[in-house]
């Protein structure tokens, strides 16, 4: 075997950890982040439940962040941060995202910084009758991944990491994201 | 395109190629299962996952819901066919099972389709395919497929606590042909009950053995197949044809259906001499 067919599972994570941060509290680890769109943060509505907290950069900088919107059905929650030079994810087209695909989730489970989990998509859909959609993924997430970016082979963000069930990874399928982002950006 | 990218697109495509042949199976009160169109008109799932005695409703991967018969099973190896009429749902595409190789890429299936993946982690003596997957709740008798979509084996968290584990594509492919063949899945018997024993060195040594362990008879049933070829109470089995037994499992996975009216060599040890006893695997009768 050659090893230019090992696939590059290490600089996809080493893009994502560019894209994910921490949200703190007081020193204290609430979750994990996405930056996205350009000035703010997309996380969880479960991660942020006061109207401030801190996120910390892969670069180690910490910015004050603000909480411009939350939407505890959607568990969503969008913070806008001050900094110069931030990053920000690249989003996957909307919906394209297939059953069996590739799917990396970079996180800080139990305070692992910018710990990185690979599966696929096991289902998209609800997990319960008349539930709201997710994307399913066959990987492992721990308190500490949640509002992180599920992504996939190409470093694109198809959904935000949401919460385990079971050994199931839930994550915030893209579209309802970026229709939360419209809402909240208005 | 990268190579993870490339690779992803073929986890996709192999998804979507397999889950073609699979069916939502409601055989059992709570959690439905998995099959998996074998043949045309026959749907292989888990013997375990399939409750009734008859008639069970299946669903197939264009939503329809199907009406299948019981059509034979082989708890040995855990799988249970069902026959019926599903014009339009195609048929699974099936490997050789025995080209699968520890650390090959797999897919499991479950009806939906839902997909998980991992790796072969051991094929052991062939009888089963041992996986590093998980396997969800309801991907019981569902496909096991390679990279290029073809399956594989059947998925059955049913025949173990410890280990997930697949049954071969070629098992169920004998289990399928006996099924067509006679009509029915027959189960192969010999009459006799059996514990572990373990072989004294002088023994292994003098008849070269490399097994630690054999199976000693208990008891012998009346006019059975064991009894017709003279085995009796004391006697070790050692081996059946090519196959040697170690424990009682070995010989229940011995004794396949497709092995039904075969005349095979038992070796035996009977006070310590070795000795070759012809056995014509007999059909289970039914119970009365």
């Amino acid at each position: 075997m050659s090893v230019q067919s090992v696939p590059d599972i290490a600089g996809l994570a080493e893009h994502l950890r560019g894209v994910t941060v921490e949200v703190t509290d007081a020193g204290d680890l609430l979750g994990s982040g996405v930056l996205w769109p350009a000035g703010c943060v997309v996380t969880n509505a479960h991660v942020v439940r006061r109207p401030e907290a801190t996120v910390r950069l892969v670069d180690g900088r910490c910015l004050r962040a603000r909480v411009l919107a939350r939407d505890v059905d959607a568990d969503l929650a969008l913070l806008g941060v001050l900094g110069t030079g931030l990053a920000a994810a690249t989003l996957a087209e909307p919906d394209t995202v297939r059953i069996g695909s590739f799917v990396a989730a970079v996180g800080h489970p139990y305070g692992l910084r910018g710990a990185l989990s690979a599966g696929i998509v096991c289902a998209i859909g609800p997990i319960e009758r008349n539930g709201r959609p997710w994307i399913q993924a066959d990987l492992r997430l721990a308190p500490g991944s949640s509002g992180g970016p599920l992504a996939d082979a190409a470093g694109r963000i198809v959904g935000v990491n949401s919460r385990a069930a079971g050994s199931l990874a839930l994550a915030v399928p893209l579209s309802v994201v970026a229709r939360f982002v419209e809402t909240a950006r208005v | 395109m990268n190579g993870l990218q490339s690779l992803s697109n073929d986890l996709a495509a192999a998804v979507e190629r397999a889950g073609r042949a699979v069916f939502a199976v409601n055989g059992r009160a709570r959690l439905g299962s998995t099959g998996v169109h074998w043949r045309p008109g026959l749907v292989v799932t888990a013997d375990h996952t399939v409750h009734v005695e008859e008639e069970v409703t299946i669903t197939g991967p264009d939503g329809r819901a199907l009406t299948a018969r019981v059509a034979g099973r082989d708890p040995t190896i855990d799988v249970a066919v069902l026959k019926v009429d599903a014009p339009g749902v195609a048929v699974a595409e099936i490997a050789d099972s025995d080209a699968v190789r520890v650390g090959h890429i797999v897919l499991a299936l479950g009806a939906g389709p839902r997909a998980s993946w991992g790796v072969v982690s051991s094929v052991g003596d062939k009888q089963m395919l041992h996986l590093d997957l998980t396997l969800y709740p309801g991907f019981s008798g569902g496909p096991l497929v390679d990279a290029q979509g073809r399956v594989v084996g059947i998925n059955t968290s049913g025949a173990s606590r410890h280990w997930r584990l697949a049954i071969p594509a070629a098992a169920v492919s004998r289990v399928v042909d006996e099924l067509q063949r006679r009509g029915r899945i027959p189960r192969a018997y010999l009459g006799v009950s059996t514990q572990p024993v373990r072989l004294p060195e002088p023994v292994r040594q003098r008849l070269n053995l490399d097994q630690q362990t054999a199976v000693i008879v208990v008891e012998v049933q009346a006019e059975s197949p064991a009894a017709a070829a003279g085995l009796t109470i004391g006697d070790v089995i050692v081996s059946l044809g090519a196959t040697r037994i170690a424990d009682p499992t070995d010989l229940k996975s011995a004794l396949r259906p497709d092995r039904v009216g075969e005349r095979i060599t038992a070796l035996v040890l009977r006070g310590g001499e070795p000795k070759d006893l012809q056995v014509t695997v007999g059909e289970r009768p039914k119970r009365t």
